[in-house]
């Protein structure tokens, strides 16, 4: 994995105006996000509870997971996507490493770290703000929660791509992901119940976002160990539901010749 | 002039026969402006819930369904997207065989826009019918309010197409520029009262917006049918200054056309 890193940045440096112009479309969107959280909080004090600290960090987290989607994710995806259907997957296949952790941590943009660099400071100020300072308890659980969802995340992604061994030509695949995404622009209590329990249960995109917000500002407060136990039950299951679903579309790949 | 309307439809016919073949993409690239109504609905619903008076910016819970309802509409029907794929068009090169033909190349483009608004229609239309059931929006709208909205919804399809148009061709320029439809879509959604209905915006953005454009793209005619424009010369103001938008949209096209034009032969030679 590190020489995959490596061989990013190597092709990165060389680019430099590239660099300076994606800082400022990062930098962009993030401004962008904030825009949102003061004109909403211009009009009202909160969202279902969660004021404006809340929200700054459900941006931050916000930020970090798209960063971290599109550092380690995406670009996997799509190449797997690419390989699918171009039936250079079979080179894959014959490396006598596991095919699905071969697939999954090939390619690595390293630039995107800017993204969650951004969204852990939005993240900390909006904790600060709430609190006062960073309670190092909230910090750990928030990792424990981020981490929960970001494979969780992975799943999601890793469904999506298997479905490509079925319906080939499925490469906007990955706008099916950003849209329902959006969604988890803010947090999940503003939405009506059973959005909610979809969004726990179908689509488990509360446990990306809200649960490990929920975690960063309030610590023990607003996540209880049923919470913690949850995000990390879904999380195991999804895994092995994913790479179940992995080995049933691998066995349908017919490859290049054949 | 009979030339040009008979290229026109067939680059509609062809238009229309692609976005067939591609039903599965563009059903996916409506999806988007379906799901950020509906999230900025519920954001702003439990905004108003928080307020004593269960009030946002003034509109009931009612009239904010009723406002993202109706932009939701507006906003499919004036989408443009040109300022996303000039850069690329340009940069691959895929722009020499189109400046060749005798047609600008914005013919094709514009029949392509709306042979991508008739093909999703299909299937956008029942999404709004459920949505509009979904979250209820109250309207409280006068008949002739309504057929002025018609006007001014035609003037925004319009407006939204040219001054999209006139932006992008910036890419001539700024070849390495992809961020021209970032921005350009980040300054629809807040200053084009996507995001929030623009009373809703801080003060400082809403002085920007009243000086720009955008807020004629989709907010003017949702707001006049919402009925929260109220007198017939507030709404004939609005639809002169969308006619006076497009007027310069167009001017400022075909002086930047002229240019580009030159600009691309020159350096591709």
């Amino acid at each position: 994995m590190r020489l995959f890193a490596k061989v990013s940045i190597l092709n990165f440096a060389a680019y430099r105006f590239d660099m300076i112009v994606r800082m400022l479309v990062s930098i962009m969107h993030l401004a962008a996000d904030l825009i949102g959280v003061w004109t909403i909080f211009s009009n009202t004090k909160a969202l279902a509870g969660w004021k404006w600290q809340h929200l700054c960090v459900v941006v931050g987290v916000f930020r970090i997971v798209a960063g971290g989607i599109r550092m380690s994710i995406v670009p996997n995806m799509r190449r797997v996507l690419e390989d699918i259907m171009d039936g250079t997957l079979d080179f894959v296949l014959l490396k006598p490493v596991n095919a699905q952790y071969l697939v999954s941590i090939r390619e690595f943009v390293v630039w995107r770290i800017v993204d969650v660099l951004l969204g852990a400071i939005i993240a900390a100020y909006g904790c600060i703000q709430l609190n006062g300072y960073m309670p190092l308890g909230a910090v750990a659980l928030f990792v424990f929660m981020l981490l929960a969802g970001f494979i969780i995340v992975y799943c999601l992604w890793l469904m999506l791509a298997t479905l490509c061994f079925w319906f080939v030509r499925i490469q906007n695949i990955e706008m099916v992901f950003w849209n329902v995404f959006e969604a988890a622009r803010f947090p999940i209590v503003v939405y009506p119940n059973w959005v909610q329990w979809t969004f726990t249960f179908l689509i488990p995109l509360a446990f990306i976002i809200t649960f490990p917000a929920a975690a960063f500002t309030g610590g023990m407060n607003m996540i209880r160990p049923f919470h913690i136990a949850m995000a990390w039950i879904m999380a195991v299951a999804m895994f092995i539901l994913s790479g179940w679903f992995w080995r049933i579309g691998l066995r349908r790949y017919s490859g290049a010749s054949a | 002039m009979r030339q040009l309307a008979r290229s026109f439809t067939a680059f509609l016919k062809t238009g229309i026969g692609v976005m067939l073949q591609y039903r599965g993409e563009i059903v996916l690239w409506s999806v988007w402006g379906l799901v950020n109504p509906l999230v900025l609905y519920a954001v702003f619903k439990a905004g108003a819930q928080s307020n004593p008076d269960q009030q946002i910016a003034g509109l009931s819970i009612g009239e904010v369904a009723a406002y993202f309802f109706t932009i939701m509409i507006i906003g499919h029907l004036s989408a443009a997207w040109d300022t996303h794929e000039m850069g690329w068009y340009v940069r691959t090169g895929r722009m020499s065989p189109l400046l060749l033909r005798p047609i600008m190349p914005i013919w094709k483009s514009l029949a392509d826009n709306l042979s991508y608004k008739v093909c999703t229609l299909v299937f956008v239309g029942p999404m709004w019918i459920f949505f509009a059931l979904l979250i209820r929006p109250t309207f409280d709208t006068a008949a002739w309010q309504v057929a002025l909205g018609l006007v001014a919804t035609l003037l925004a399809i319009v407006l939204s197409y040219t001054f999209n148009y006139a932006v992008a061709l910036i890419a001539f320029w700024a070849t390495k520029l992809d961020a021209v439809g970032e921005i350009y879509f980040g300054l629809v959604m807040f200053l084009g009262g996507r995001f929030a209905p623009l009373p809703a915006m801080p003060g400082k953005i809403r002085w920007i917006a009243e000086a720009l454009p955008f807020q004629y793209m989709a907010y003017f005619p949702t707001w006049i049918f919402m009925g929260k424009v109220h007198t017939r010369s507030e709404v004939f103001l609005g639809l002169a200054a969308q006619l006076a938008w497009i007027a310069v949209s167009i001017l400022v096209l075909r002086l930047m056309w002229a240019a580009a034009v030159k600009r691309y032969t020159a350096v591709s030679g």
